[in-house]
């Protein structure tokens, strides 16, 4: 009986398990995106913070040049103002124009040969050459002061016409040796003062301002890219060329005067930020190529990775210890439940074969009272018949018919008890199901009062009856006159001589009462519940005929009427049995009885 | 504002120089003036213009002199062209071969006089109107010369030097009178610019007035 729940058991960590896997799923894939997206997040604001960094160091970086510029351009304006400068140039004296510009840019110059000074060296000129009036460089006097420059490139400063407005860009001289170096080139025009013509410039040619080492708080770099060449010495030579290429294709496909964009250098990512920085000149195009190394970015992004990923790990460590916890609480309900459960059900299954079995016994005994009634009723009925034979005989002396006269009194009795049996194994065995239909119980009581009234009356009875004179009830008549007739019977049976017998009717709400009341002896008050009881007979009472089943069989058939039958009161003076029946539905045709 | 009393002074002085013993020819006449793109305003400013490497005065004035050999003076007369209020007066300033021509300076501030034309080239250096002597320079090779001041670069003045002593400044109108000449064979010319010059023969009479007009 026990077994089935073993297996239950068995099962019980499963669910626990289960549910610690379900937890830990959930809080798993919770703390995953939330991680993710944190890290997303993060990431992200690395990146832009980085950026930013790069943004307003290259800002600072151009303010820087801007005020050079400015500083630049405000002294070349200045310097092509120089009254001797236009009297050598206006007052046909160009032998002098050279020769007067020396005392003017003695300051602006810088020293030949002179060790490289750090500070005001990029406000210094290398060279300077002037341009007359249709573009040409106007040849410096030997010996003078005016920067060296290679025939070859002295010609590359030329322009068709002298600018009319200050023009800035770039020299590249010895391009792709070692000594290559580049002169950031500002051409200032010279303006006849009254006309307001061009009529000569002044060019300039400075050390560009570079990025020096002195920057050391990012390894940012910086060169220049133009008529296709980068010059940023620090690269490779195949690091430049591809970073040529994508920006000659960034500047062909929508030129724009300033972008940026990532590039591989060296295996390593970089953020490149370019600038044309002499938009409108007569120049070749140059652009400022800036290069912010990204490795930092990414080592932090990878470290942030890293922290993120411990805390993960560290939140899903606790998260399963968490789960395990409340998955443990939680299931501990449940596993007790299923405890119960199993225990209820072991004992549900106990309680129902065990019902079975009596059942099964019950319908066994009841077949067999049925079974015995049955056997028994044909040999009492042909005993009787015997025992009436001899009765009819004339040749037995009186003693012996007398004998055979209480015999067949006994086989009449007999066949009561087996009828009664019989009925009762009917009722037990459930088969018996009455068809209700109305019955007036007063011809049935006023039927008994007549053959009672004929019968011999030893005790000598008084009888009172308190009778409406119609009282239909549902029922069965042959069932219900039984009812009444061992009621009655029992009532008559066990009054003392000289008695009283009373029998009373009367509706009640939807119930008829009948009560029958003698003036018997008492029954004793333990006695009383015992005297429905099958083959209980009062003990005072073994000399009168009765075989112990009347009330039993009264009490069921009554309860078969869905009624009852009860003992009311027992005491020296009187002892009262009620009857309940249903009422019959209200017919206004009185029954034809009723009249009888 | 002073230009033109100076002129009118000039021919006044022109007129007087011819006052000698050789008797007493006089040309007059009108220059034709290059068209000015300065309306013609009471007290108008000269300008020095230097235009496509052409130096002139603006509004033009015409320069008449006679070209000729002539005996030189013993002593030539000093002349001046002052700095006042950062301009050089008279901005036009015909003189002698061999005049002496100073500079002084009449602001409050320093000027630099210099000139890199090559009929001239000299550099007076920064002086103030307190300088004594007067810082000049003598003017001993014809041609065009212009003065500047290193300081202050838009001053500008010009001096012509003359190998005659007969030369006289138009009016505004190019109205010219050049009296007390000798008489004779020469060639008249007028300067109107740094690159024109207009000349026609002319034969002078004594006691004579000669109508020269340049178209």
């Amino acid at each position: 009986m026990i077994s089935p729940s073993k297996p239950k058991r068995a099962e019980l960590p499963g669910f626990r398990v289960r549910l610690l896997v379900a937890m830990m799923l959930v809080v798993s894939a919770v703390t995953i995106l939330g991680l993710l997206f944190a890290q997303h997040r993060a990431a992200a604001d690395v990146k832009r913070g980085l950026q930013l960094e790069f943004q307003s160091e290259l800002d600072a970086w151009h303010a820087i040049q801007d005020v050079r510029y400015a500083a630049l351009a405000e002294r070349c304006h200045a310097l092509a103002r120089k009254p001797r400068l236009h009297a050598a140039l206006e007052d046909d004296a160009l032998d002098l124009l050279y020769l007067s510009a020396r005392d003017e840019l003695s300051d602006i110059m810088e020293p030949e040969g002179s060790p490289v000074e750090t500070g005001g060296r990029v406000l210094r000129a290398r060279f300077y050459r002037f341009l007359d009036a249709r573009g040409r460089v106007i040849s410096p006097p030997e010996g003078e002061e005016v920067g060296r420059l290679a025939p070859g490139d002295e010609a590359r400063l030329a322009f068709n016409a002298v600018p009319d407005h200050a023009q800035t860009g770039y020299l590249v001289r010895n391009p792709d040796r070692a000594d290559e170096t580049i002169d950031e080139i500002m051409v200032m025009p010279i303006f006849s003062t009254e006309t307001g013509e061009a009529i000569a410039a002044l060019l300039l040619g400075f050390n560009p301002v570079e990025l020096g080492g002195h920057r050391t708080v990012t390894a940012m770099r910086s060169g220049l890219w133009l008529q296709g060449h980068l010059h940023l010495p620090s690269l490779s030579a195949a690091a430049r060329a591809a970073i040529e290429q994508d920006l000659a294709r960034a500047v062909n496909a929508s030129p724009p005067p300033e972008n940026s964009m990532e590039v591989e250098v060296d295996g390593g990512p970089q953020l490149l930020f370019y600038k044309r920085l002499n938009p409108g000149s007569l120049f070749p195009p140059t652009y400022e190529v800036c290069l912010y190394p990204l490795t930092e970015s990414l080592a932090r992004q990878r470290r942030l990775l890293w922290q993120f990923g411990a805390a993960g790990a560290v939140l899903l460590l606790g998260a399963f210890f968490a789960s395990n916890f409340l998955s443990s609480r939680l299931s501990a309900p449940v596993e007790k439940l299923a405890v119960d459960s199993a225990e209820n059900r072991a004992q549900r299954r106990r309680a129902e074969a065990a019902l079975q079995l009596t059942s099964e016994e019950l319908q066994r005994s009841a077949r067999f009272s049925a079974d015995a009634s049955h056997q028994l009723k044909t040999p009492v009925t042909v005993l009787r018949a015997g025992l009436e034979e001899l009765l009819a005989g004339e040749k037995l002396p009186p003693a012996a018919r007398e004998e055979i006269s209480t015999l067949v009194h006994q086989t009449l009795r007999l066949t009561n008890v087996i009828e009664d049996l019989l009925l009762l194994s009917r009722m037990d065995a459930g088969r018996l199901q009455l068809e209700f239909s109305p019955v007036d119980l007063i011809p049935l009581i006023e039927g008994w009062l007549d053959d009672f009234s004929v019968l011999p009356d030893a005790l000598g009875l008084k009888i009172e009856t308190d009778l409406p004179p119609a009282l239909a009830i549902n029922g069965e008549k042959r069932y219900t006159s039984l009812i009444l007739q061992n009621l009655l019977e029992n009532a008559r049976k066990y009054n003392c001589a000289g008695g009283r017998l009373r029998i009373a009717a009367r509706p009640e709400g939807t119930q008829a009462v009948l009560t029958v009341g003698n003036t018997g002896r008492p029954i004793p008050r333990a006695m009383q519940e015992h005297i429905f009881e099958r083959f209980h007979r009062g003990s005072s009472g073994e000399n009168i005929p009765g075989h112990g089943l009347g009330l039993n069989l009264g009490r069921e058939l009554a309860r078969l009427h869905r009624g009852d039958l009860k003992l009311t009161r027992s005491d020296e003076a009187w002892t009262e049995f009620e009857v309940r029946f249903q009422l019959a539905p209200t017919n206004p045709a009185p029954s034809s009885h009723g009249l009888v | 504002m002073y230009a033109r009393p100076f002129v009118l002074a000039l021919i006044f002085f022109g007129a007087s120089l011819s006052g000698g013993a050789s008797g007493q020819a006089v040309v007059e006449g009108r220059v034709a003036l290059p068209k000015s793109r300065y309306a013609p305003v009471v007290n108008q400013r000269y300008e020095v213009v230097a235009k496509g490497g052409v130096i002139s005065l603006m509004p033009p004035l015409a320069v008449v002199y006679l070209e000729g050999t002539f005996p030189r003076p013993a002593a030539l007369p000093v002349r001046q062209m002052v700095q006042k209020d950062l301009a050089f007066v008279p901005m036009l300033l015909p003189v002698q071969t061999g005049t002496r021509v100073e500079f002084p300076n009449l602001d409050n501030t320093y000027h630099n006089i210099f000139s890199y034309s090559p009929a001239k080239r000299f550099d007076l250096g920064r002086y103030r109107s307190d300088e004594r002597p007067i810082p000049s320079e003598v003017f001993d090779t014809p041609g065009l010369v212009t003065v500047r001041c290193d300081i202050h670069e838009h001053m500008r003045g010009l001096i012509l030097v003359l190998n005659t002593p007969y030369f006289v400044l138009s009016d505004g109108e190019g109205t010219y009178r050049l009296s007390g000449l000798p008489p004779g064979h020469y060639v008249l010319k007028a300067w109107i610019d740094s690159r024109t010059t207009r000349e026609q023969a002319v034969e002078l009479r004594d006691d004579t007035t000669l109508r020269a007009d340049f178209p």
